[in-house]
């Protein structure tokens, strides 16, 4: 990663603002927010429903753009960028693990991974290295032909994961990654995120409930009413 | 082409309502095509030449058309008196008969329908019997041969033949009716006009009809026919080009040989569009409502699945579009969808209305005027497509639309 700041910064949220408008009604979701998120860093943001997190994770993936303020990842200011060159550019640099996986159902294992791939310009040959890379690094190359309703909820995340990482992207952004499933699965999860950032050194952000998942995090953020109010760094 | 087996998967997940689209696609994209290719053909027999001109040529004010015979004369010369005026390539008379098969019983079965005229002309002069395949043309040759050797040979429309439940080499007699009564034939089919080609028509030898005409005194107290003097029904003049038509037509009409009555000359398709004058409306409605209504309402079918196909499929569309799915890669997507069942269902129906017409109906019947039957034309097999593609182009624009403004967040938002 040769994009980043100087000072090893790779996300950098700067006087961030979010308001939606409900009607005539002016709601504030996030007030303000300041973070820098350093290279290689697995961030954890915790918080009450309706605090911010998802905003917020929203903003720093580029799925949506701050009311004020702005974003910054690597030496891209995200928050200044159209639709389409944010299309283009979380192809390239964010992957997103959801809560519910949200996998093509239509799709195998192998051609859901391989999705975001066909926006790049890779031959096939190109593409099915990657994809089976990115299935072996989860643990599911016995399982590509297999569609979404064949495969638990664990496996169907983990294929989640694959495709999230298959782009090899700056980013990784987990929205409630464990939420939809057992202690069990949830734990070989995090286990993976964790293998992630120490074998291929991804920054990850994940937003969660779930008290275990945080402990995984080595920098824990709190929000409540759109605003960072407690920070816990894990050494 | 790297996001087609994305579009066979989403098009596929649903089999049912595919299945249903399409089929509708298929009723409605076969009555188009029906309907077009009746329009195709009207058109194709009122449009006007350029070049080879076959002018019709009858009385001016009344129908059905009673000129004097001595006529033929004149007319066949386009009425040329000076060595300007134009002389017409070719000519030949039309006569027509109406006879039946059984004068108890006149049913629209025992009811045949002729024309007298100049054998060797049916070949140069008949509109559609010049253009025939090889075989065709030689097997009609051999018949126009036999009609001039035997003076009382026939030579039938299959519908003719179909209906009287004869064939070719057998003898039957008409009675005279109408226009044609007190005149009784009898005929030897020496052979039938191509099929798809005059189907409702016969064709006997002139020569037998004016004999028939001169004998008939000897039959009847020496009284004449009532139109022994007045029965050649119309003309056919063969003229070079569209100018030499406007000159014959003038020379005939000025005439003072084709006074009394006076002669109208018109193209063929001039007077095809006259015949076709009573079914004026019913033309204008199929053509401007019902196929319309017919595209109008496979834009609706298929409106309507890709609009609930878009709609169950939000959250997978915005998964697109967090993956990097720009906005216009999701709109072909869903157009992409419909344009897939919209062609493909178009294609099979014209497809299948082409092989099912031409080649297992052999034709379809449609008699008005001097046309037979119908073909669904080769263009079809693109029509359909084209037809099927662009109701389903238009029908899927809007959902197409909101798939592309799916905002990620929001979609996302919702389900937390």
């Amino acid at each position: 990663m040769n994009d980043i700041f100087q000072d090893g910064t790779i996300v950098r949220v700067d006087g961030v603002h979010k308001f939606f408008r409900r009607g005539s009604e002016r709601v504030d979701v996030l007030n303000g927010v300041t973070l820098d998120v350093p290279e290689g860093e697995f961030l954890g943001l915790m918080g009450p429903s309706g605090s911010g997190k998802t905003t917020l994770l929203n903003l720093i993936a580029g799925l949506d753009t701050p009311s004020r303020g702005e974003v910054w990842v690597g030496d891209h200011c995200i928050s200044q960028m159209g639709e389409g060159e944010l299309a283009g550019w979380r192809t390239r640099h964010i992957g997103f693990i959801f809560q519910f996986y949200h996998l093509l159902p239509v799709l195998s294992a192998y051609e859901n991974v391989e999705l975001p791939l066909l926006l790049l310009p890779l031959s096939a040959s190109q593409r099915k290295q990657q994809v089976t890379t990115a299935l072996e690094l989860v643990g599911l190359a016995d399982r590509i032909r297999h569609r979404p309703g064949q495969l638990s909820g664990g496996q169907q995340q983990r294929v989640g994961i694959a495709r999230a990482i298959v782009t090899d992207p700056t980013l990784i952004v987990a929205d409630e990654p464990t939420g939809d499933l057992d202690a069990h699965a949830a734990e070989e999860i995090l286990d993976l995120l964790c293998e992630l950032r120490e074998t291929l050194h991804k920054t990850i952000l994940l937003v969660t409930h779930d008290p275990r998942a945080a402990q995984r995090a080595s920098r824990l953020l709190h929000l409540e009413k759109g605003l960072l109010v407690e920070q816990i760094v894990r050494p | 082409m790297k996001y087609f087996r994305l579009i066979v998967r989403n098009v596929a997940r649903n089999p049912l309502r595919s299945l249903l689209t399409s089929l509708v696609t298929i009723v409605l994209v076969f009555v188009v095509t029906m309907v077009w290719s009746v329009l195709w053909l009207l058109d194709l027999v009122t449009a006007e030449r350029s070049e080879n001109f076959t002018a019709m040529v009858a009385e001016r004010w009344s129908v059905p058309s009673r000129m004097p015979y001595a006529y033929a004369g004149p007319v066949s010369r386009g009425a040329a008196r000076g060595p300007d005026d134009v002389v017409p390539k070719d000519s030949m008379t039309w006569q027509f008969y109406v006879g039946t098969l059984d004068p108890e019983k006149l049913t629209r079965e025992n009811l045949v329908f002729a024309i007298a005229c100049e054998p060797e002309k049916i070949e140069t002069m008949m509109d559609g019997l010049n253009d025939l395949p090889a075989d065709q043309q030689n097997q009609l040759h051999e018949d126009i041969a036999k009609l001039k050797a035997n003076r009382r040979g026939i030579i039938l429309g299959h519908n003719h033949l179909r209906a009287i439940n004869k064939q070719v080499g057998e003898r039957f007699k008409l009675t005279g009716m109408s226009i044609s009564k007190g005149l009784d034939l009898e005929f030897e089919i020496v052979g039938a006009f191509p099929a798809g080609r005059y189907d409702t028509m016969a064709a006997f030898n002139r020569d037998y009809y004016v004999d028939s005409m001169d004998a008939y005194p000897r039959t009847h107290n020496g009284q004449k026919h009532p139109w022994s003097e007045r029965n050649l029904s119309l003309m056919l003049l063969r003229v070079k080009d569209s100018q030499d038509f406007t000159r014959v037509a003038g020379q005939l009409e000025r005439s003072p040989e084709l006074t009394s009555p006076a002669v109208r000359c018109e193209t063929m398709s001039s007077g095809i569009s006259a015949m076709l004058e009573p079914y004026r409306d019913l033309i204008w409605g199929v053509r401007w409502l019902l196929a319309p209504a017919c595209l109008a309402t496979i834009l609706l079918v298929i409106a309507n699945a890709i609009s609930i196909s878009v709609r169950e499929r939000r959250r997978e569309l915005a998964v697109l579009k967090v993956l990097g799915f720009w906005p216009y890669q999701v709109l072909i997507l869903v157009l992409g969808e419909s344009l897939l069942l919209g062609i493909g269902a178009g294609f099979i129906s014209a497809g299948l209305t082409y092989a099912g017409i031409n080649w297992g109906l052999g034709g379809v019947s449609f008699p008005v005027g001097f046309l037979d039957r119908f073909f669904v034309p080769p263009g079809a097999l693109w029509w359909g497509p084209a037809v099927g593609g662009v109701a389903a182009l238009l029908g899927s624009l809007l959902p197409a639309w909101t798939a592309r403004n799916i905002k990620a967040a929001e979609v996302f938002a919702k389900v937390a």
